[in-house]
């Protein structure tokens, strides 16, 4: 309440005010193409205003020129992006040397690639408040750094400041990326999706943060995400954009509550809910195609309200409420915002009780090899997995979960040959014993197929997806003829619903979910028995990643594929998998049946990452603290220096036994009534947006 | 883990080295015509002939005067050179001297000569300039040294008068002899080193400078200077060191024939001498000096991108 009228008596100085705001750019053969389009919004001090909106809407256009900051070949046909009193989009180079950084400050998206690898952390802060004068002298400017880094929660300051980018931790760097942003108290700070390949505890932090420092400093925010339920935790109102315009501005309890537009509701609807729900019938449709777009409604090919006035005529922004704008012509006729929610986990159909196709027995993992020096002294290699035991059963979908670092895709790379293992076994289809990869036979090869985390790079962006496909077909069938081979790569398109038209396309005329697919169809063309599914999702948007998914619940129910799926997310884990792996450090935490993981009693880090994974209508609970954490005892628990319920010294010197009820086992020193007790995550259904 | 990566490097150096060595000697024992008849002419006698091979020790086996001379060598002893009977090191000494002061010039002068170009160029790939200067960067690619050298001699001693034509310089040459000297071969070799240069550079920087952090260094408002050569450049240096390198071992093949052109009395025109009047311990001893040059830059620029590499710099 006392934001809201803040921010309505700061309107008459508003720290950011984007007024009429178009862009083109000039692309080949189309001449100039409009990639925003009359954007408005309004940004007061104190406030965060999140920009949510499909990748290629144009958020990350319209949050750089607030910068100054634009391609070449790009004009400004109208509009102001007014920064106080400046207008940011008229401003020559030096005149933006002087805006950015000190008045308006950037966090971009990857920390780990926007900080320079050869100079140290100090340096590159330094050199900040050095340019702009804000400091000078050398007292002053280290007084300063440390005070930063005290600000984003690093207290370990010498050290950091004498690191290079590479020895600092993800999250870590993320927290200097911000601490460079703050260092010359801006006015305004652009977020371009701060948290995006972050491990979901490492987002929680990071949020947690920028919320505290939204309470002390109260400066200006555009916070620029993909992930709507992220903006729930922090920003004060949302401004949802596709294909360039804006088509939905409202508070955030607002906007979760009673979305207006069309495009809100699906794409509302397509996130998938860690409590297995979803709004009926309302997950977007289509995908996002610029050429698509004609005069009227951007949004018109992909509406299932359309009516003849949408492709006609653009439809203006709308006060329908208090501080609620909507761009639809008929935002009157919709029907009320439906709050029942569907169960998704009913798509999932029934476990495959189908033979066991892979099993992986006590595998453990190491990378390097220890040296004839180290091994005289003793050391031995350091193991990155470690006694993990797994079963895929035809038919069924398994996931391993865990953070980065967690072993999860050393284990597939295993299980693919990729790479060796130091112990235990991995057999498939109960009696083939699984070596490297040259010395498996073909048969083998073409039964076990893995797809990649990113299409970009496994697919060769000069074979056409025809050529791609029939690579394996012509080494895992052969003997076939040319219109066999035909048939097959129709067909595994088909599965992947891609029609045959794709055959003669490259990759780089496919948007990021068609790839994908086309990766997919790749591994299912040549009729694997076991899919090992790396990440495939984490690239996509949420309705792309919808349909992905609904192809591989479709490949499950046919009963004739096992599937390993590597994941960090939580909820499309339980949308999709029968059985769940959570893993820490190379060893399994907790195993079990979806259901029984998602519910009383967690493994302490099972609990950690459920509540960090961020949700409307819950403010996200007490996390980690900042920093790093203790030193760990090899002796104990791998977990005992991050636990949250950690019992005693016991986790610090003893192996924590694996716990077992029913299905479900947990390794833990507490008892399974205890873990039940101290569980506050609970399975509910929850309104959503209720604050 | 930085010091043990280092010593392999010096360590492979060395062996690369006493290779060269073995093949050099081997390739002038080869050489056609014996070394005393070449000395004493066709009518000597055979008794005169026997006295030189035992004077020169050529009486023994082949691996006996390896050896020796291989010992020699490392006592930085080189031998007498077989046409003026005077000591190698006395020969090639202020000749090495000579070179080494063109090589300097040349190399002093080509690093603005292929930083400033590239830096431009990266800057607006595509445009105009970049256009224009990759132009000329292939042609002066396809002219060989010996003709920009000519070229060079026409435009500057005959159409415009300003140079000499010979770079001769002696004992006595003040300073503004060397000055005059040493400005159209430095000039030429600096050239040819730097064509190869900032083609790299510039494809090294322009892949950099569309990197994140550049991005990031000009979002965060720093000047153009300071993005330019504190973020971009160390990170496109590092290919260009190492042509660098090869640039340096290129030095010693480009400076015989620019030396050649110019008449400047340096190592090339030993070497030149040496293979013309077949004067095997001065062959040797020349070989040995140019491969000698060319490890060492090969192995400083490794070692250069080690320790230019933060990760293996600190790394425990």
């Amino acid at each position: 309440m006392n934001k809201q009228l803040v921010a309505m008596d700061m309107n008459i100085t508003n720290s950011v005010e984007i007024d009429d705001f178009s862009l083109d750019y000039f692309i080949g053969a189309n001449g100039w193409v409009r990639i925003l389009r009359e954007v408005g919004l309004s940004i007061g001090r104190g406030e965060v205003l999140g920009l949510v909106g499909e990748s290629g809407c144009g958020k990350s256009s319209l949050a750089y020129n607030l910068l100054g900051y634009r391609a070449g070949n790009s004009r400004i046909p109208s509009g102001r992006l007014m920064v106080g009193q400046t207008d940011v989009g008229r401003l020559d180079r030096a005149a933006l040397d002087k805006v950015r950084g000190r008045r308006v400050a950037l966090v971009p998206q990857n920390p780990t690639t926007a900080l320079s690898p050869h100079l140290r952390i100090r340096s590159q802060l330094a050199e900040v408040l050095v340019e702009h004068g804000y400091a000078t002298e050398t007292t002053a400017i280290e007084a300063r750094l440390k005070e930063l880094l005290f600000l984003v929660g690093l207290t370990d300051t010498d050290r950091i400041l004498q690191s290079y980018p590479y020895e600092l931790s993800g999250g870590q760097q993320q927290r200097i990326v911000i601490a460079m942003a703050l260092s010359c108290d801006p006015e305004v700070l652009v977020l371009d999706e701060p948290t995006t390949g972050l491990d979901v505890t490492t987002q929680g932090q990071i949020v947690r943060l920028l919320a505290m420092l939204k309470r002390r400093i109260g400066l200006a925010m555009l916070y620029v995400t993909h992930d709507l339920n992220l903006l729930s935790q922090i920003a004060d109102r949302v401004v949802v954009m596709y294909a360039g315009s804006v088509v939905e501005t409202a508070p955030t309890a607002t906007l979760f509550a009673a979305p207006g537009h069309p495009y809100t509701r699906g794409l509302i609807g397509s996130i998938p809910n860690i409590r297995q729900t979803a709004r009926g019938g309302l997950r977007l449709q289509g995908i996002l195609r610029r050429s698509e777009i004609g005069a009227g409604c951007p949004f018109a090919a992909r509406c299932q309200y359309r009516q003849p006035l949408c492709e006609a005529r653009h439809p203006e922004s709308v006060a329908i409420a208090v501080k609620h704008d909507v761009a639809c012509h008929f935002w009157r006729d919709l029907p009320a915002f439906d709050p029942v929610p569907e169960r998704l986990d009913a798509r999932r159909g029934a476990a495959g009780k189908g033979e066991v196709v892979l099993e992986v027995e006590h595998l453990a993992i190491s990378y390097k090899r220890v040296e004839l020096l180290g091994r005289w002294l003793g050391r031995t290699r350091q193991p990155v997995v470690k006694d993990v035991s797994l079963r895929v059963r035809r038919g069924e979908i398994v996931s391993l979960v865990g953070e980065s670092g967690s072993g999860k895709s050393t284990i597939a790379k295993a299980i693919t040959g990729m790479i060796d293992h130091v112990a235990g076994s991995v057999t498939y289809g109960g009696s083939v014993d699984l070596g490297m990869l040259r010395s498996r036979p073909v048969e083998v090869l073409r039964e076990i197929q893995y797809v990649f985390q990113n299409p970009d790079e496994s697919l060769n962006p000069r074979r056409t997806v025809g050529a791609a496909l029939a690579r394996p077909i012509s080494r895992f069938r052969k003997g076939l003829s040319a219109g066999e081979r035909q048939e097959l790569i129709v067909e595994a398109l088909r599965e992947v619903q891609l029609d045959e038209s794709y055959v003669h396309r490259y990759p780089g005329q496919l948007s990021g979910g068609e790839r994908q697919r086309v990766a997919i169809a790749r591994g299912l063309v040549a009729q694997p028995k076991l899919l090992l599914c790396d990440e495939i999702l984490s690239a996509l948007d949420v309705s792309v990643q919808a349909k992905v998914i609904d192809v591989l619940l479709d490949l499950k129910k046919q009963g004739e594929i096992a599937m390993l799926f590597i994941s960090h997310d939580l909820s499309v884990v339980r949308a999709i998998s029968d059985r769940v792996v959570v893993l820490y450090k190379g060893t399994i935490m907790e195993e079990g049946p979806t259901d029984a993981i998602y519910q009383p009693p967690y493994h302490p880090y099972t609990h950690m990452l459920l509540n960090a994974v961020p949700e409307p209508g819950r403010v996200s609970a007490e996390g980690e603290p900042a920093g790093e954490p203790p030193r760990l005892d090899p002796a104990g628990c791998v977990f005992a220096n991050r636990c949250l319920w950690k019992k005693g010294t016991v986790c610090d010197s003893a192996v924590p036994p694996m716990r077992q009820a029913g299905d479900l086992r947990i390794r833990c020193h507490h008892d399974l009534a205890t873990l039940s007790e101290l569980a506050t995550w609970q399975n509910g259904e929850r309104q959503a947006g209720a604050r | 883990m930085v010091g043990k990566l280092i010593l392999t490097r010096i360590l492979y150096a060395v062996l690369t080295l006493l290779a060269v060595s073995v093949v050099v000697f081997a390739a002038v024992e080869i050489l056609p015509g014996d070394i005393t008849t070449r000395i004493l002419g066709r009518s000597a006698t055979p008794e005169a002939v026997a006295v030189l091979r035992k004077q020169l020790g050529y009486d023994q086996p082949a691996v006996m005067r390896y050896a020796n001379w291989l010992g020699g060598v490392l006592q930085g002893d080189l031998g007498t050179s077989l046409s003026s009977q005077r000591s190698v090191n006395e020969v090639i000494g202020p000749r090495l001297a000579n070179t080494a002061i063109l090589a300097l010039c040349a190399f002093v002068l080509s690093v603005p000569l292929s930083l400033l170009p590239a830096a431009a160029q990266a800057l607006k790939p595509g445009s105009l300039l970049d256009t224009i200067a990759s132009a000329i960067n292939f042609v002066l690619l396809a002219i060989p040294d010996y003709l920009l050298a000519s070229i060079m001699l026409i435009l500057f001693v005959v159409v415009i008068p300003v140079l000499p034509s010979t770079s001769l310089v002696t004992d006595a040459s003040g300073f503004w002899d060397w000055v005059r000297a040493l400005i159209l071969p430095s000039v030429v070799l600096a050239i040819s080193i730097s064509i190869y240069a900032i083609r790299l550079l510039r494809d090294g920087l322009i892949d950099v400078l569309s990197r994140d952090y550049v991005r990031m260094a000009e979002l965060k408002g720093m000047p153009l200077r300071v993005v330019l050569w504190r973020h971009a450049f160390p990170n496109a240096i590092g290919p260009t060191l190492n042509i660098t390198a090869l640039n340096i071992s290129y030095l010693i093949g480009g400076v015989i024939i620019v030396e050649r052109v110019f008449s400047f009395p340096g190592f090339g025109s030993v070497m030149v001498g040496a293979l013309q009047a077949g004067d095997a311990p001065l062959i040797e001893a020349t070989v040995l000096i140019a491969a000698l040059i060319y490890i060492t830059a090969n192995t400083l620029a490794d070692i250069g991108s080690i320790l230019t590499n933060p990760k293996l710099r600190s790394a425990q």
